[in-house]
């Protein structure tokens, strides 16, 4: 009887998976709402294939196509900041391919041997509970994450999966090598970072969900995210740091050995056209990373967010060379330990 | 049956729960090691690197003392509750102990979300005590060792409640009269005559204790913060990137838990016990003195709410529309919106269908495999045959000794390669490897249950049948199975719900068609509907509610 039933459900899955469409499989930690939005979209541009997307963190992508690299499952690598992109194109998990828009691009935006582009610009911001941080209270640079104010009231996403603190850190500590010539400053910083810390938290939403519920009042957040929570009604709001935060350049590529191959170089092609790229501006807070869209194109929380963001000299190279080790140093030596 | 033909089963069995449980971790080993390339690559350098790290040996040993805890206040909790429900009668005993049983079919994840809202700084629980106190801040905070032990006792003292009250309900009473007759006191028979007879079920319900919080996963990674043990690490350092201490570590992990196993079997009765309800079992007395049947049940009963307590406030989330709960002390308001937004959705049910069909389909195949090697183990050894016999116990242990994740992993580096010759084959990305998976991590549950189902059986009785001229089919389907039906009954219902509700192999291995409830909560988490997350916990856990009452029913039919 169970086994009749089991395998009844089974076959009602596979059913519905095989309607005769091509599918295509995306990986992204985008999250369902752009996810949805451009799958609806897309499929009704190509009705003959199917999307599917798995949704997960941005290390997390990396992880899995590199864990599955001997039998690729994903076709198209969405989304991510382009340090974690370089780190799987040295390993061969991606595989060269130039779209159309690719020149739209901004030289630095582009991965090497056509691996990879960006697609979308995102940065950490700050952001806190705007029931119960106002006025002059609102931080205004990272560095008044540790005044007295804030101690024992920042929260943080674990920042080992997150894409978006990997990069701040890694920032953080290559701005000490660029003006000191050592690390030293930023581990300083880090370290003072992690005794304000209350709690480090391993899901985004539940580190939302804390910050509503006043457990903590700040956070290091990331920007289209935030553009959301204040689009749904949270009391929640965000600052961009006077002394300029890490622009990420969200990327996507082609997966090495991809299971439909054509279907996915049709995404990538679709994906970073004119009309789609407006279209995510507009519905879901991307904000384009090619530089030839008309500003009066663009909706006007891109406007503004372009206006106020103040762009951090960065040296990416060093951080996606030393970024591995970096996380690891500070998981198992700054992490819980405070500031001693 | 000779020694010759009852040979041959045994053999292919063992070589079958290798190819499946042993092989997938020797090649992790390999790797670890360097030599999947070849015997060139062999390196010891990555061992003496973990070796020399301080916080490596801290985070063996906390996985080692939480293991060792775990099982001890799983222990004391579940022990005594099982003697209560199983030895005395009272009002609501029924009702109460089925309930009891309820938070083994709250699947982990889910389970340490409900813990927060409940108990979390800003849950229900924690603000009432805030309230009632007059506290400037929350009364305690939910991290560290103290809540991952919590989490632990609070989800595994089922294991110990359940293996006990079965072997209780087959424990002939003929036994304790006995005793009493001949002059013992209640002490003396409980301590000599009842807990030695319980002694499969403890040691049983103690294994998968320890194995399955040193593999515990979900409570570490959510409240340990900075309180590391190796499953968090592992998995922190294949995040990072680094293969390779991670390699090492999980075989670290899983020699530590196998020295955990080791350790644990010296405590297993060598002797095999047997004894067999002969007659109907008397119903159990009702409680003398009206004022301590009433103590008993209202204790009970108080502490069975208590314990659904977690379920209720995963309920109580499911019924809050979305972003309306921030800061006050229950929600603000209540309606059905998430429930209509799952159930109108096609997309939303196909997790719950692909989720109910791996799981049952890999319960059904580790109930057979499980019961199997188990009878095989036992009738090698009685045939003389000890090292083949512990062979088959050792393999089916083997699963729980190694965390989820890693197996998980294991399997994806065994079953991504096409190499027939070698037996490894593409498993990856079929709809096959996870209901593989499940069911190599459900073999502990069901093997353990038939095994301590069939220790207590009478070999006589088999000796009996076969006497009486019926063939080893006959046998086994009229005089076995019907005999060790409570007990593989609760391991089946255990092993349904491990696979309905497991995320730690699941989020390795998943794919599109396949993806299990669980992973949609993370992604629905992910996107803050925290309400649909809710939805889905609360489908997982009257699933698992309803297979557990089925199947129990059954049981102790």
């Amino acid at each position: 009887m169970a086994l009749l039933a089991g395998l009844a459900a089974g076959l009602w899955t596979q059913g519905c998976a095989d309607d005769g469409r091509t599918p295509l499989v995306l990986y992204s930690p985008h999250g369902p709402d752009l996810l949805r939005l451009m799958e609806r979209e897309f499929e009704a541009a190509h009705p003959q294939i199917d999307v599917r997307w798995l949704d997960m963190g941005s290390q997390d992508v990396y992880d899995r196509i590199r864990t599955e690299a001997a039998n690729p499952q994903a076709d198209v690598w969405y989304g991510g900041p382009d340090t974690i992109f370089l780190r799987g194109a040295d390993e061969g998990l991606l595989e060269g391919y130039r779209p159309p828009w690719a020149s739209a691009i901004p030289e630095a935006s582009r991965g090497p041997n056509d691996l990879f582009f960006g697609l979308y610009r995102t940065a950490p911001v700050l952001a806190y509970n705007s029931a119960t941080v106002t006025g002059e209270a609102i931080p205004r640079d990272w560095d008044d994450l540790l005044s007295e104010r804030f101690q024992g009231e920042v929260l943080m996403r674990d920042p080992l999966a997150s894409g978006t603190l990997r990069t701040l850190f890694g920032m953080v500590l290559a701005s000490s090598v660029a003006e000191t010539g050592s690390e030293e400053r930023g581990w300083q910083w880090l370290r003072r970072l992690d005794a304000q810390t209350k709690e480090y938290i391993l899901n985004p939403a539940l580190m939302i969900e804390k910050l509503t519920r006043q457990e903590g009042e700040v956070t290091i957040w990331e920007l289209t995210d935030m553009l959301w929570q204040r689009h749904r009604g949270r009391p929640l709001d965000f600052t961009f740091p006077s002394s300029g935060t890490p622009v990420i350049n969200d990327s996507i590529g082609l997966v090495a050995g991809a299971n439909h191959p054509q279907a996915a170089r049709a995404f990538i092609d679709w994906v970073g056209s004119a009309e789609v790229q407006e279209l995510a501006a507009r519905k879901a807070y991307r904000l384009p990373a090619r530089d030839d869209l008309p500003a009066e194109e663009l909706p006007e929380w891109a406007s503004q967010v372009l206006a106020e963001m103040v762009p951090a000299a960065t040296d990416w190279a060093l951080i996606a060379e030393r970024g591995g080790g970096w996380m690891e140093t500070w998981d198992r030596t700054v992490r819980g330990r405070g500031a001693e | 049956m000779t020694r010759r033909t009852a040979l041959w089963p045994s053999l292919l069995l063992a070589g079958l729960l290798s190819w499946l449980i042993g092989y997938p971790l020797l090649i992790t080993l390999f790797d670890a090691l360097g030599l999947s390339g070849g015997l060139a690559g062999l390196s010891l350098e990555p061992f003496s690197r973990f070796a020399a790290r301080g916080d490596e040996w801290l985070a063996l040993w906390r996985s080692l003392w939480i293991a060792l805890a775990s099982t001890l206040l799983a222990a004391v909790v579940g022990v005594p509750l099982a003697f209560v429900f199983e030895r005395s009668d009272f009002p609501g005993r029924r009702l109460a102990g089925a309930l009891l049983a309820l938070p083994v079919a709250l699947p982990p994840l889910v389970g340490v979300i409900a813990f927060l809202f409940l108990f979390g700084e800003s849950g229900f629980i924690s603000r009432c005590v805030q309230g009632l106190l007059r506290l400037e801040e929350p009364p305690w905070r939910l991290a560290g060792p103290g809540a991952i032990l919590l989490v632990h006792t609070y989800s595994m003292y089922v294991y110990f409640y359940l293996f006990v009250r079965s072997a209780l309900s087959r424990l002939d009473p003929a036994l304790a009269e006995a005793a009493a007759a001949l002059g013992a006191g209640r002490r003396r028979t409980l301590l000599r005559v009842t807990l030695p007879m319980l002694r499969p079920a403890l040691t049983g319900a103690a294994l998968l204790t320890f194995m399955t919080s040193i593999g515990s996963f979900s409570a570490p990674y959510i409240f340990g913060g900075s309180f590391r043990v190796m499953t968090t690490q592992i998995v922190a350092s294949k995040l990072n990137g680094n293969l390779e201490a991670a390699r090492v570590e999980t075989v670290a992990l899983a020699a530590l838990a196998l020295l955990g196993l080791a350790l644990l079997r010296l405590l297993d009765p060598g002797q095999e016990l047997t004894g067999t309800v002969r007659g109907l079992a008397p119903k159990p007395p009702p409680i003398r003195g009206r004022l301590a049947r009433g103590l008993t049940s209202t204790a009970a009963i108080g502490f069975t709410l208590l314990l659904l307590l977690p379920h209720a406030t995963l309920v109580l989330i499911s019924l809050v529309p979305p972003h309306t709960w921030t800061i006050e002390l229950l929600p603000p308001e209540l309606s059905w919106v998430n429930y209509k937004a799952f159930f109108s959705s096609l997309e939303k049910l196909r997790p719950v269908a692909s989720s109910l069909w791996m799981a049952t389909v890999a319960t059904l195949g580790a109930l057979a495999l499980g019961f199997a090697a188990a009878r095989g183990s036992l009738r090698q050894r009685r045939l003389g045959r000890r090292g083949l016999g512990a062979v088959l116990e050792g393999l089916i242990g083997l699963p729980w000794a190694i965390p989820g994740t890693v197996f998980a992993i294991a399997l994806a580096a065994t079953f991504s390669v096409a190499a027939p010759w070698f037996g490894r084959f593409v498993l990856v990305g079929t709809l096959w490897i996870l209901p593989l998976a499940y069911l190599v991590r459900s073999l502990p549950v069901t093997g353990r249950s038939a095994l301590a189902g069939l220790r207590q059986l009478d070999p006589a009785l088999e000796e009996a049948a076969a006497s009486l001229g019926a063939g080893s089919m006959r046998t086994l389907r009229r005089v076995v199975l019907p005999l060790i039906r409570p007990a593989l009954a609760a391991g089946a219902s255990l092993a349904f719900i491990t696979a309905l509700g497991d995320l730690v192999a699941s989020i390795v291995l998943y794919t599109y068609n396949t993806r299990p409830i669980s992973i949609e909560i993370l992604s629905q988490l992910r996107l803050q509907e925290i309400g649909i997350a809710a939805v889905y916990g609360v489908v997982l856990m009257v699933a698992s509610t309803l297979a557990f009452t089925l199947w129990g029913k059954e049981g102790t039919a």
